[in-house]
């Protein structure tokens, strides 16, 4: 519907209805300017690349 | 058949620790993510298209139907599903990100690209709800990983109840003397096309392995039964060359 012209590269928030993290299951929160998704259990934050979440752990930032 | 104690794993005809499987795998597919439909057409004849076909025939994709295509790659599997489903919805999820970035470059994506999301994760531990997808597919992707088994306990997690999975894969032939004509054949040709085409003997000879290795049609069937599918049943395509196992939740 939208044709937002980052709609290639950019981030879809619509996808957080679905994902969460890979280890815990739980929800996790966008972080626009990091580009990242942020497990707060798992204490990771995910990558996210061109527009395409890295959802795995050895890509994973720890959370201090 | 599996021994929850022995912790390696097939890697082609090589025998590794589970921990290196993975690795290894995006290694082979980062090598040929730009190649890999030059190569799936040259390997196969082309037949893989008249496969991925029957697999859309089998599954009958309907309007609105959300689909997880896992180790979908290059997005093969996810354009032919919502060409045919008329509209609805694909996740394409795969261990290595190149391959997806391949995938987000071809026309269809860009004309899909409403249609279409792409994340980067493992069949293992899929980073998605429960109960979220109408489908499931996974493409010549199951035999590379690390325990297929949990992937598939994975599908059966996030289909909804009344969800379907589908799975492509090469298989066994049933008579020894077709084996032995395909063997010669996938051993022999598929490196050097491979080191023709895509200048990656190593990665081909891989994949012909990893073919070999892959259980055949009925101990696939428990292991998709197992996972807690009903209705499981699988068809022959091209003789056994390849199968497709589909399965419900129910």
């Amino acid at each position: 519907m939208s044709e937002t012209p980052e709609r290639q590269t950019g981030f879809d928030r619509r996808m957080l209805e679905a994902l969460v993290c890979p280890l815990t299951g739980a929800t996790l929160s966008y972080d626009a300017e990091r580009q990242e998704l942020v497990s707060d259990r798992a204490r990771l934050a995910f990558p996210i690349r061109n527009g395409i979440p890295i959802m795995l752990e050895d890509e994973a930032r720890a959370l201090s | 058949m599996t021994n929850a104690d022995d912790k390696t794993t097939h890697f082609g005809f090589e025998d590794i620790p589970e921990s290196q499987k993975a690795g290894r795998v995006q290694g082979v597919f980062n090598s040929v993510a730009s190649k890999y439909d030059v190569m799936n057409d040259a390997m196969s004849m082309g037949i893989h298209r008249i496969w991925k076909d029957a697999m859309m025939d089998w599954l009958a994709p309907r309007p609105g139907q959300k689909l997880l295509d896992v180790a979908g790659g290059t997005g093969d599997i996810s354009f032919r599903f919502l060409k045919r489903a008329g509209h609805g919805h694909a996740t394409v999820l795969d261990l290595t990100e190149p391959m997806l970035v391949e995938g987000r470059k071809r026309a269809e994506a860009a004309q899909m690209a409403d249609s279409l999301d792409w994340v980067t994760g493992d069949a293992m531990k899929l980073p998605f709800r429960d109960n979220t997808f109408d489908v499931y597919t996974i493409s010549f992707g199951i035999r590379n990983v690390t325990r297929p088994l949990d992937a598939l306990r994975e599908a059966y997690r996030v289909l909804k109840p009344g969800g379907r999975l589908m799975v492509l894969e090469f298989s066994q032939l049933p008579n020894p003397g077709m084996q032995k004509l395909y063997d010669l054949y996938s051993f022999n040709v598929i490196p050097r096309m491979g080191q023709a085409i895509a200048g990656d003997r190593d990665s081909y000879q891989y994949l012909v392995e990893s073919i070999r290795k892959f259980p055949d049609q009925e101990t696939f069937l428990g292991m998709v039964r197992e996972a807690g599918f009903e209705n499981a049943k699988y068809r022959n395509l091209t003789m056994g060359v390849a199968c497709l196992h589909s399965g419900w939740k129910i």
